[in-house]
């Protein structure tokens, strides 16, 4: 490989931090917000690095009861649904990358298709479907889903195992196994990356998910912190006038567990998108 | 279930030894046949059919054939605004995620130091969550305290826009706005992946060659991941429609006026603010086949490879 001249390194070097700087900003524009007064929010020109840091505005939005109320929703829909995706969808996977029978290639093929349906086009009708089961305005319409396999988890967990060597559950059923127990005995544990690749991706997911709470969710105490961030922050009184430093505060707070999620585990999530991202 | 039991019976006729894995194959099926048949199969049809009734929810719906359609179409088309509105949406969204993902791939595949603090800055503002996203969008672009209309002033914009407020300029912030979405982030893990895989003697050969920087990008880069830049930018277009609403609804709630409606939004109002079953329907149906057309497209250029 040819040496790079001097110029070209520093170059380089100021080019990644402009963007970085670009690509940050939003990020540090809510932090600096979050730190301001009603009044220093609207100053003209804008400040920023605030002056007069209020880090109260951290504690008033966490010793808010509704902050504690929609943080404890999400955390019942992130886990709620990760459980539900890891079991249901790692099951339907195994026979998908496995087994031998009739009519598997075209299970796989709607379950691809499937992949591509998009939300707008099914909620209609799940929407009704929870009706008649007198389940709206509860976290199952939400939940219940998940634990009946989801098609894009699927698809990533066949795309695993299909890389275990198959010898692996044949050597584990000449030992006695039925396939159940290969599933779980020995597929379960060499795919240990997947689950944590597809959690974390489900985790993320439901952290940040505003339309179908939206859709089934009424109760103010069932709401997720999504929904929490859209209504909360209105001033009484204001037509439609917002708390901005509280609602900062409450932004920066959302923006932290994903942050360390991906601090912590951002080779599963690399490898989970380069799994998703192509190959048949 | 019964068909393929009746084949798998068949089968065991011939060979013994397959009978326990059709058996434990849809066994361990069966969830999905349960969810798909409840959440997505059964929803399909039903979409179909409530579309060509009126119904608000109360009573009983009321078949109308093709009423709903014809209204959508007709008039000052409803129908006709909102493609038209979702399709600049999708060119705008995607292409920015694309283009912004490639460039953060590439600078990502230069040779420094700190790689794992640079990703780090580039990919965390994609994943905060898009109502947090949209209100800071929304504190930046604001017409009197917004840092982006101070920054004009500074460079001597004497008269700087209502960003949100106009039919128009509304696009500039969902365009900017579609760089700190999921997409582009994951984008930009694909095609930094993708990058690396560009054997590295084409560009040695290309510099031996003579060439500089840009013909080595157009020459080598670009071919070398041109396939899977295809398929991306087709599942990118797929996922554009499902992340529409969450992008938009908090950032302009379809606003000004309906400027930024796209089809998402307005099976949202329809379905759940003016309780119109029938006619929401109809549009789900229209966003269902649109969606299969791309599919389709993307089978194809699955199978290609």
């Amino acid at each position: 490989m040819f040496k790079a001249p001097k110029w070209f390194t520093v170059l380089q070097y100021v080019v990644m931090i402009i963007v970085a700087l670009f690509m940050f900003f939003p990020i540090y524009w809510i932090f600096c917000n979050s730190l301001k007064t009603l009044t220093g929010i609207s100053a003209f020109p804008p400040q920023l690095f605030p002056s007069n840091p209020q880090w109260s505005n951290y504690a008033t939005v966490l010793s808010n009861p509704s902050t504690l109320l929609y943080l404890r929703n999400t955390l019942i829909l992130c886990i709620g649904n990760t459980i539900g995706t890891l079991l249901s969808s790692s099951i339907v996977a195994y026979p998908l990358a496995r087994m031998h029978f009739k009519g598997r290639s075209v299970i796989f093929a709607i379950i691809i298709a499937t992949m591509m349906v998009p939300t707008a086009t099914l909620v209609i009708p799940q929407y009704l479907l929870f009706r008649a089961f007198g389940m709206l305005d509860s976290f199952w319409p939400l939940i219940l889903p998940a634990f009946f396999a989801q098609p894009y988890n699927v698809f990533l967990f066949r795309q695993f195992f299909v890389s275990i060597p198959e010898s692996i559950d044949e050597a584990a059923m000449l030992d006695g196994c039925n396939r159940w127990q290969a599933f779980w005995r020995v597929i379960v544990p060499l795919g240990k990356p997947i689950f944590i690749t597809v959690g974390i991706m489900s985790a993320s997911f439901w952290w940040n998910e505003l339309f179908t709470p939206l859709i089934f969710i009424d109760s103010d105490n069932l709401k997720p912190l999504t929904v929490g961030a859209l209504t909360s922050f209105q001033l009484a009184g204001g037509g439609n006038q917002t708390n901005w430093p509280l609602q900062m505060a409450f932004s920066m707070l959302m923006i932290i567990p994903p942050a360390i999620l991906y601090i912590f585990c951002s080779k599963y999530i690399t490898e989970g998108i380069k799994t998703s991202g192509m190959k048949d | 279930m019964s068909t393929a039991a009746v084949s798998a019976s068949r089968k065991d006729a011939k060979k013994p030894k397959r009978r326990s894995d059709a058996a434990a194959g849809w066994g361990f099926l069966s969830p999905w046949i349960i969810g798909f048949l409840l959440f997505s199969g059964f929803p399909i049809l039903f979409s179909f059919y409530l579309s060509l009734t009126k119904w608000n929810l109360l009573g009983k719906p009321q078949f109308v054939g093709l009423q709903n359609y014809v209204d959508l179409m007709s008039g000052d088309s409803e129908l006709g605004k909102t493609l038209l509105v979702t399709f600049v949406f999708t060119i705008i969204n995607v292409g920015v995620s694309i283009l912004f993902s490639l460039i953060l791939a590439m600078l990502l595949n230069s040779k420094v130091r700190f790689k794992g603090l640079f990703q780090f800055f580039y990919y965390v503002p994609t994943i905060m969550p898009s109502v947090v996203m949209a209100g800071c969008m929304t504190l930046m672009f604001n017409p009197q305290l917004g840092i982006v209309n101070y920054v004009l002033k500074l460079i001597g914009v004497t008269n700087p826009p209502n960003w949100t407020g106009s039919n128009s300029l509304v696009w500039v912030v969902v365009a900017y706005a579609s760089v700190f979405t999921f997409a582009t982030g994951q984008q930009m893990l694909v095609f930094s992946a993708a990058l690396k895989d560009v054997p590295t003697e084409l560009y040695e050969a290309a510099s031996l060659d003579g060439a500089n920087g840009w013909q080595k990008f157009c020459h080598v880069t670009i071919p070398g991941i041109a396939p899977m830049m295809l398929f991306n930018v087709v599942s990118c277009t797929v996922n554009s429609f499902n992340g529409a609403f969450t992008l938009l609804y908090p950032l302009t709630g379809g606003g000004p006026g309906d400027a930024t409606k796209v089809l998402g939004l307005l099976i949202y109002d329809k379905a759940f603010k003016s309780f119109n079953m029938g006619q929401a329907s109809a549009l789900a149906v229209v966003l269902f086949i649109i969606v299969a057309i791309i599919g389709a497209l993307q089978f194809k250029l699955m199978d290609r490879k």
